[in-house]
């Protein structure tokens, strides 16, 4: 506080509770003696503080303020305090004190706000600073107390990354509430059902003629599907409840050809002409055969749904190309009206839809999916029209392919 | 099989049981349905030979009850039991309190027939059900060390990470190592490799 002690006139003030000084040599005494106690509390405040005189020169900083800008108290003490802000404030603050001094508004003083700090490596933080104003005599002084903020920030950082989690999250509970409901009130008669059609299949067994060869064959069928449903219900539960799938080393190009038979049965009729473009080297994937064929089946029928709406031509395209790393990209690109930019932000959302009888759930549900596979998924709009929607999948080419024997 | 054994079917859906009663009988089983476990015990004469094919989850008595009660009651009866939650944990305990085999809604009738006639062939030895022991065993042998230690974390209800972090090495790994496990062991789905696991360990 060596500025301060020269200037002793001018301190009445803050030495006002003092006794009344009976000469200079008292006076210098008691003001030492305030000198002292300032220093002692720039040693021990937690906080960050410092003080700067009306043209910006720091007069004076804790021990917390060096450690907090990594500066020692001589690189500072005297010298224009825009060294420790970060742009714009550093190129401002000059014009900031002039404004005041000669307004009187206040911006800051007794307000408090988030800046960001720079430290003497050039690196910055966030710190909310207050300020607070001293003045004696004809001249202005200002203490500025300053938090670091950031381990504050780091911890909102963290929280939002959290409630994203937690948003997912309650998609995904949301879903499982549904499949886990469903399983348990659609499995009782999917049992009964597949439960009738066996025993008749067995007592067909027993009839003769072409009828009940010919019966016995499509109650076989029908039951095999009522099990083929809960088997869709199981894993589709299984998943929501452990947040695993069952993951297979399968063959992509045969998950993408039995989708394709599957979706593409109406496609003739809508005169949808097909052509498959697949990378030999995205050839084995980590992938649970029935959820990636969900997706593919979902992707190919919007595509096909899409172009049936109008439109000379009707060219749906799927693709793979490996990355050469750990992934296998799947693309499925049609020739349709394409997608309105703001929708396709939240095109994944569940309850987002663009049809007129659709719930919403199914991109949904393939990006549940695809992020469960450990992989993305997500839609372009090339500006020559149509959609292409894309997701990733690991492939097992690494150490899968080593283990499977 | 002697026409005197009884299949006792226990499950709180109407539609379930019988339609469980049809398919058995289609089979040659003589079969009796009961609405609760309450119910079932209240007709049982405490004598006749069979065997029991139980819901694990009903209201009142459940599954595991039921098995409890027998056993205190001194009743022999095998018991199959059967579950629509693809509740894992809780089947695991139905086979360690002694049930001869579980199975998930809805199920492949073959798979239940093999079940009733091993159940009521106890002291006999069912070809079928050897075979099919000797085949999941055969499937066990071909697993390497380190599969079967994932084996044994998923049949103990284990999620990977915890398999992972118990082995020592990562998810992904024991992911694929799961993959492989469920290739050999030509399991469909998780439940049907832990009853696998369980039935061949019952059996040794």
């Amino acid at each position: 506080m060596v500025p301060l002690a020269e200037r002793p006139n001018r301190l009445e003030p803050m030495t006002s509770h003092t006794s009344i000084p009976q000469d200079l040599e008292t006076l210098t005494v008691a003001l030492e003696a305030a000198e002292a106690r300032l220093q002692s509390i720039l040693q021990t405040v937690p906080d960050a503080m410092l003080i700067i005189d009306e043209r910006g020169r720091v007069e004076s900083l804790s021990a917390t303020a060096e450690r907090l800008f990594a500066y020692a108290k001589d690189e500072v003490v005297g010298r224009n305090v825009d060294m420790l802000m970060a742009t714009p404030h550093r190129e401002q603050h000059d014009a900031y004190l002039k404004r005041y001094l000669t307004t009187g508004e206040r911006r800051i003083i007794g307000i408090g706000r988030v800046v960001t700090g720079r430290r003497k490596d050039g690196t910055t933080f966030p710190m909310h600073l207050t300020v607070g104003e001293l003045q004696l005599a004809d001249r202005h002084y200002f203490t500025g107390f300053i938090r670091d903020l950031t381990d504050q920030q780091l911890t909102e950082i963290r929280l939002k990354e959290l409630q994203s989690e937690v948003t997912h999250m309650s998609r995904f509970m949301a879903l499982g509430e549904m499949a886990s409901t469903l399983a348990h009130e659609i499995n009782q008669p999917l049992t009964a059902i597949a439960n009738y059609l066996k025993g008749c299949r067995r007592l067909l067994e027993r009839m003769a003629g072409e009828p009940a060869l010919v019966l016995r064959d499509a109650v076989g069928k029908a039951a095999d599907q009522a099990l083929r449903a809960g088997d869709i219900i199981r894993r589709l539960r299984e998943f929501v409840a452990r947040g695993e799938t069952e993951r297979r080393i399968e063959s992509l190009p045969k998950l993408i050809e039995d989708a394709s038979t599957l979706a593409l049965i109406d496609a003739k009729e809508n005169a949808v002409t097909v052509s498959f473009r697949l990378d030999p080297a995205a050839d084995l994937v980590l992938a649970d055969r029935i959820q990636i064929q969900q997706v593919l089946v979902n992707l190919i029928r919007n595509a096909i749904e899409v172009m049936s709406e109008g439109g000379k031509r009707r060219q749906l395209d799927i693709a793979t190309v490996a990355d050469g790393g750990d992934l296998v990209e799947v693309s499925v690109s049609d020739t349709g009206t394409g997608i309105a930019p703001e929708v396709a932000a939240q095109l994944f959302q569940p309850f987002v839809t663009t049809k007129r009888k659709g719930m919403g759930l199914g991109l949904s549900i393939c990006r549940t999916i695809i992020e469960a596979h450990g992989g993305k998924i997500w839609v372009d709009s090339p500006p020559d029209g149509g959609t292409i929607f894309r997701f990733t999948l690991r492939t097992a080419n690494g150490e899968g392919r080593s283990l499977v024997e | 099989m002697s026409s005197s054994q009884i299949v006792h079917v226990i499950d709180d859906d109407v539609a379930v049981r019988q339609s469980m009663a049809f398919l058995l009988s289609t089979a040659g089983h003589a079969v009796r349905v009961h609405e609760s476990a309450v119910a079932f015990l209240q007709a049982f004469s405490g004598t006749e030979d069979g065997c029991v094919v139980t819901d694990i989850r009903m209201p009142g008595m459940d599954g595991l009850e039921l098995q409890g009660r027998l056993k205190s009651m001194n009743i022999g009866l095998p018991v199959i039991v059967i579950t629509g939650h693809g509740d894992i944990a809780l089947a695991v305990q139905a086979m360690k309190a002694g049930a001869i085999d579980f199975i998930e809604k809805p199920f492949d009738d073959d798979v239940l027939l093999v079940a009733i006639r091993s159940a009521l062939a106890r002291n006999l030895h069912l070809v079928e059900r050897e075979a099919q022991l000797a085949e999941i065993g055969r499937r066990l042998q071909s697993l390497s060390d380190r599969e079967r230690d994932v084996l044994e974390g998923l049949v103990a209800g284990k999620p990977n990470k915890i398999i992972a972090y118990d082995l020592g090495i990562s998810a992904r790994t024991v992911e694929v190592y799961r993959a492989n496990v469920m290739t050999k062991m030509r399991a469909d789905s998780l439940s049907e490799l832990v009853r696998m696991a369980i039935l061949s360990g019952n059996a040794s």
